[in-house]
């Protein structure tokens, strides 16, 4: 049907023929007549070309055109390689961070989780705001009044954690482990991938003991054994045996490695746990009934604790302000990841944003430079269209050169990203690389492209080329300079505002960083040394003594004690909280609180062993045993407090918890400094300290020694397994790293928001130099005639920078007032936003100023070195 | 490429080329160059179509399907292409002729409007 290209020709010259052969007719010769005929013809290759459109199908004409543009494009670039690879460079970052980031933010917090009919379930959280207990969590007995009254829920999970010592999997260790009934699973809806999960069969206090492996721990420890279904490991002092392993999941509300039935825990089958009350340490997940809505669930849910606290008022005391809130688990889980990945994404868009201003500039740069060709292009024939065209396929090949780097670019960094978001929600934790990676970086660069082709202006299509290329000037289309100095100041401005905001985090830091703890950080090792709560008793205490006394026998070793409670590391465990108590002398008023106190076992040279001085008193000794009088050393805060006399020493203190029975009135002998080992920032903490021997719960030794601490790892593990061959030894680190990593998310933070600032200042500094060098380069005759009225080179360099100082200042300022609107906007939106400081603000306009100073020196030195006569004589 | 324009000459109205060229094969057919000089013949030299006009109309026309396109032997003894009107290419020429008569009529009585009389 569409005929061949030869065909086209041949009928072009039997035409030909035709009035070839008519002119001669009339007389002409036949080299005039053919002459005359190629002229009427007019374009042949071009009449030619349109026979052959008309029997193309549209799009692959289309095709074709985009093609010869992109082939025309290829050749261009590589005359400019610098540029294209600038360019290309440039927008992989920005296109990189993008996808990364997105595809994180995607998988975070709009991906639906793997348990069934996630948006059915809901978690339950009590608070006591009065007490500062933003999570007091549920008491056995309230979650049972939960279960038998409402109606709206139709089946509640219950969930604590608890450390188990676990000897079968390799090393003995100590495990955190989740203790659920058998509704847990069915409530999370989650299925197994081997063996079966924990049911109502495992209920109760008969059954036997059984664990569900996490998917995590299976792979990672395990090596997904599939034979280690009917295994029988030893967790605490029971064997249980495994059951099953969970389906890969969100670990929440602790990542714990196993999840074990009720009556593995001793803890669990007490008293104490069945039938106080006030002894909380339960999170709560419902599944929402048919037909209730989550508003329904909210109402009787909040009706329902009410009417608790109505008929149980001493469990809920009116200072503490017991709440009840119900959220979407999914919710719950990704809310504090929320604010960090979308200021995360601020911060690539941003950066994006100065990419793409540059890569504009440079462009733009370019456009001028190739003025001529565009108008030589023009005069040919070029429609604007043709020759936005060609720059349309400039831009597409360089934006699509730098997707694809920023895609290449993007994988790693999704796992970056991903765990630096995990810190902040489990949901980050299983971020992988996925599709949308692709997508985003090829929506990315189009946008980069259209915007990249429409900065260049065409040359106005009547206005004759003046000057040949034979001036080899340049000449700009009016407003090119401008634009250029508009996007320099953009860049700067951007810059100025992710300068801020790192400059906002690094202050913190390094604020948290240089905080006085009170504790010696570098000499001081802490590990932990678990005995299952079964071992407590005199035992423990013999045992801890026996290992002190070999370790301090170790060289380098200068104290040893041991505790219950690692600073900072231990504050997420089981005595995060504090505890209520009462002092002689000391009567809260009607309606107010107890006090309370952290709860801390330590051995006699525990203060000295990590450096916190005793302002008053003594210290323990090994006289404070059981038999005998009952004593505390309580932090200064106590004592200034509840003895604002001063007279706190031989004054007595006593529990008022009901988990600790009868009241027991205890001594005080000692006044320690306040150390917060519960917070990173330091704040005045009541603390109660208890000699090892009178309360038998240790766990943690602390070695203090004037050689490397790390070097005392191995011989103190020999040591402790020398006494007890099963004793798991365990997270071995000096103070200081403990709080470092405590601190890394905060670091991270700084980090990756500095990483970003950075990048987006480099892009500022070539913008800046790019814009200078290019106005200098434009301007060499002026600065020739300035030289020829007199200027000094030095008057010329001073010019420049000035210029380069300019454009900083007024993009500092476009900054600082857009930065301010901003912050003013999201501050409406995000709660814990605060504008930042004088000193982040400064510090990031005088990094800027000087990086402008620094980036306008080398054109500025170009200025000043023009040659008088060859500039003017380059027109 | 603006030129000046030929005062002595027409310029074809948008969308007319094609109801020529298919006038023009109602006699019988004719190749390119026949049908250019046909239409300047029959216009007393008033209206002249551009070869690059003129050959790919012909190709649009034989993709549509109202010509038909053989190869033969012309006057200067070369090959070239004769065009043939197809039974639906008379059908379009006689569609085209009326909407033309139509629209000469409507723009005559535009442009000379009958005296406002009272009929």
């Amino acid at each position: 049907m569409r005929p061949g290209s030869q065909a086209f020709d041949d009928e072009i010259r039997g035409h030909m023929a035709l009035v070839v052969k008519e002119r001669v007719e009339r007389g002409e010769d036949p080299e005039t007549a053919r002459l005359a005929a190629l002229r009427e013809f007019g374009n042949v290759l071009l009449t030619h070309e349109s026979m052959q459109a008309v029997w193309c199908p549209r799009w692959l004409e289309m095709a074709e055109v985009l093609w010869q543009d992109l082939r025309v494009a290829l050749r261009s670039l590589r005359h400019a390689k610098g540029l294209a690879v600038t360019v290309a460079a440039m927008l992989a970052l920005g296109i990189g961070a993008n996808a990364a980031v997105f595809s994180v933010v995607r998988q975070v917090l709009f991906l639906p989780l793997v348990n069934r009919d996630a948006d059915r379930l809901i978690y339950i959280r009590q608070s006591a705001p009065g007490i500062g207990a933003s999570n007091i969590t549920f008491s056995v007995p309230e979650i049972g009044d939960f279960r038998s009254r409402s109606t709206t829920v139709s089946a509640f999970g219950d969930f604590s954690t608890i450390d188990f010592p676990l000897v079968g999997f390799g090393e003995p260790r100590v495990v955190q482990a989740g203790v659920v009934s058998g509704s847990y699973f069915e409530v999370m809806g989650l299925r197994p991938v081997l063996g079966r999960l924990l049911d109502a069969r495992d209920d109760g206090p008969d059954a036997a003991g059984a664990l569900v492996l996490t998917h995590r721990f299976w792979s990672a420890s395990l090596d997904r054994d599939p034979t280690v279904i009917g295994k029988t490991v030893r967790l605490g002092a029971r064997d249980v045996t495994v059951i099953g392993v969970l389906e890969p999941s969100l670990p929440y509300p602790a990542d714990t490695e196993i999840i074990a039935n009720v009556v593995t825990s001793p803890h669990h089958l007490g008293a104490t746990m069945v039938t106080e009350r006030t002894h909380r340490m339960t999170e709560l997940f419902g599944r929402m009934a048919p037909g209730a809505t989550l508003e329904d669930v909210r109402g009787e849910l909040g009706a329902l604790h009410a009417a608790l606290a109505r008929e149980h008022p001493a469990a809920y005391s009116p200072g503490a302000q017991f709440q009840l809130s119900v959220t979407p688990l999914r919710d719950q889980i990704t809310a504090p990841a929320r604010p960090v990945l979308l200021l995360l994404l601020a911060a690539a868009a941003v950066v994006f944003a100065i990419a793409c201003s540059n890569v504009a500039n440079l462009i733009l740069a370019r456009s001028v430079r190739r003025e001529q060709e565009l108008v030589v292009r023009a005069a040919l024939g070029a429609g604007r269209g043709a020759l936005r065209r060609t720059l349309l396929a400039e831009s597409l090949v360089l934006c699509g050169a730098g997707a694809l780097l920023g895609v290449l670019l993007a994988r790693p960094l999704v796992s970056v990203v991903g765990r630096f978001a995990a810190r902040f929600s489990v949901r980050a934790l299983d971020v992988t690389v996925d599709p949308s990676l692709l997508w985003v970086g090829a929506f990315l660069a189009m946008a980069a492209a259209v915007v990249l082709a429409y900065v260049p202006r065409l040359p106005l299509p009547h206005a004759p080329t003046r000057s040949g290329s034979a001036s080899g000037g340049l000449r700009i289309t009016p407003g090119t300079g401008g634009r250029l100095r508009v996007f320099a100041v953009t860049q700067v401005a951007l810059s100025f505002v992710l300068l801020v905001g790192a400059g906002v985090l690094l202050s913190a830091l390094v604020a948290l960083q240089t905080t006085n703890t009170g504790y010696n950080l570098r000499q001081v090792l802490a590990l932990d040394v678990p005995l299952p709560m079964e071992a407590s008793g005199p035992k423990a205490a013999d045992f801890y003594q026996e290992a002190m006394r070999r370790i301090e026998t170790l060289p380098g070793v200068e104290r040893v004690a041991v505790g219950n409670f690692v600073p900072w590391r231990d504050a997420f465990g089981l005595l995060r909280g504090t505890t209520r108590f009462a002092v002689e002398g000391y009567t809260p008023a009607a309606g107010e609180e107890d006090p309370r106190a952290r709860l801390r076992i330590v051995t006699p040279g525990f203060f000295a062993a990590l450096g916190v001085p005793l302002t008053a008193g003594r210290d323990f000794t090994d006289d404070d045993r059981p038999g005998s009088d009952l004593v505390v050393i309580v932090s200064q805060s106590v004592a200034q407090r509840l003895f604002p006399n001063g007279d706190a020493l031989g004054r007595h203190m006593w529990w008022t918890d009901p988990y600790f029975g009868e009241p027991r009135p205890r001594r005080i002998v000692g006044v320690a400094t306040d150390v917060d080992d519960a917070n990173v920032v330091p704040g005045p903490s009541l603390t109660v300290y208890h000699p090892l021997r009178q309360m038998p719960y240790g766990g943690r030794l602390f070695v203090h020694t004037s050689g490397d601490p790390y070097a005392l790892v191995q011989p103190v593990t020999r040591i402790i397994r020398s006494i007890s061959a099963d004793q798991p030894v365990e997270r071995a680190a000096t103070l200081a790293d403990v709080r470092a990593q405590v601190l890394a998310p905060e670091r991270l933070n700084a980090f990756v928001l500095s990483a970003f600032a950075g990048v987006a200042l480099l892009i500022a500094v070539v913008g800046v130099a790019g814009v200078l060098a290019f106005s200098v380069s434009a301007r060499t005759r002026e600065f020739g005639v300035r030289l020829a009225c007199g200027s000094t080179p030095r008057q010329l360099l001073t010019h420049v920078l000035g210029e380069g100082a300019l454009i900083a200042a007024i993009g500092i300022v476009a900054g600082a007032a857009g930065g301010y609107a901003l912050g003013r906007v999201a501050a409406s939106s995000v709660e814990s936003l605060r504008l930042p400081g004088v000193w982040p603000v400064l510090g990031a306009a005088a990094v800027l100023m000087s990086a402008a100073a620094l980036a306008s020196l080398w054109p500025a030195a170009r200025a000043a070195r023009v040659d008088v006569v060859q500039a003017l004589r380059s027109e | 490429m603006a030129k000046t324009p030929d005062p002595s000459r027409l310029e074809l109205l948008q969308g007319t080329l094609d109801m020529l060229i298919l006038r023009t094969l109602q006699w019988g057919p004719r190749h390119g160059h026949g049908i250019g000089q046909a239409i300047r013949a029959q216009s007393d030299d008033l209206l002249r179509v551009e070869t690059g006009s003129l050959y790919p109309a012909l190709h649009r026309l034989e993709k549509r399907g109202w010509l038909k396109a053989e190869w033969g032997v012309s006057e200067a003894n070369q090959r070239a292409k004769y065009y043939r009107l197809t039974a639906a290419g008379k059908a379009q020429l006689a569609r085209e002729q009326d909407r033309w008569s139509l629209l000469v009529d409507a723009i005559g009585r535009v442009m000379n409007p009958a005296p406002a009389g009272k009929e």
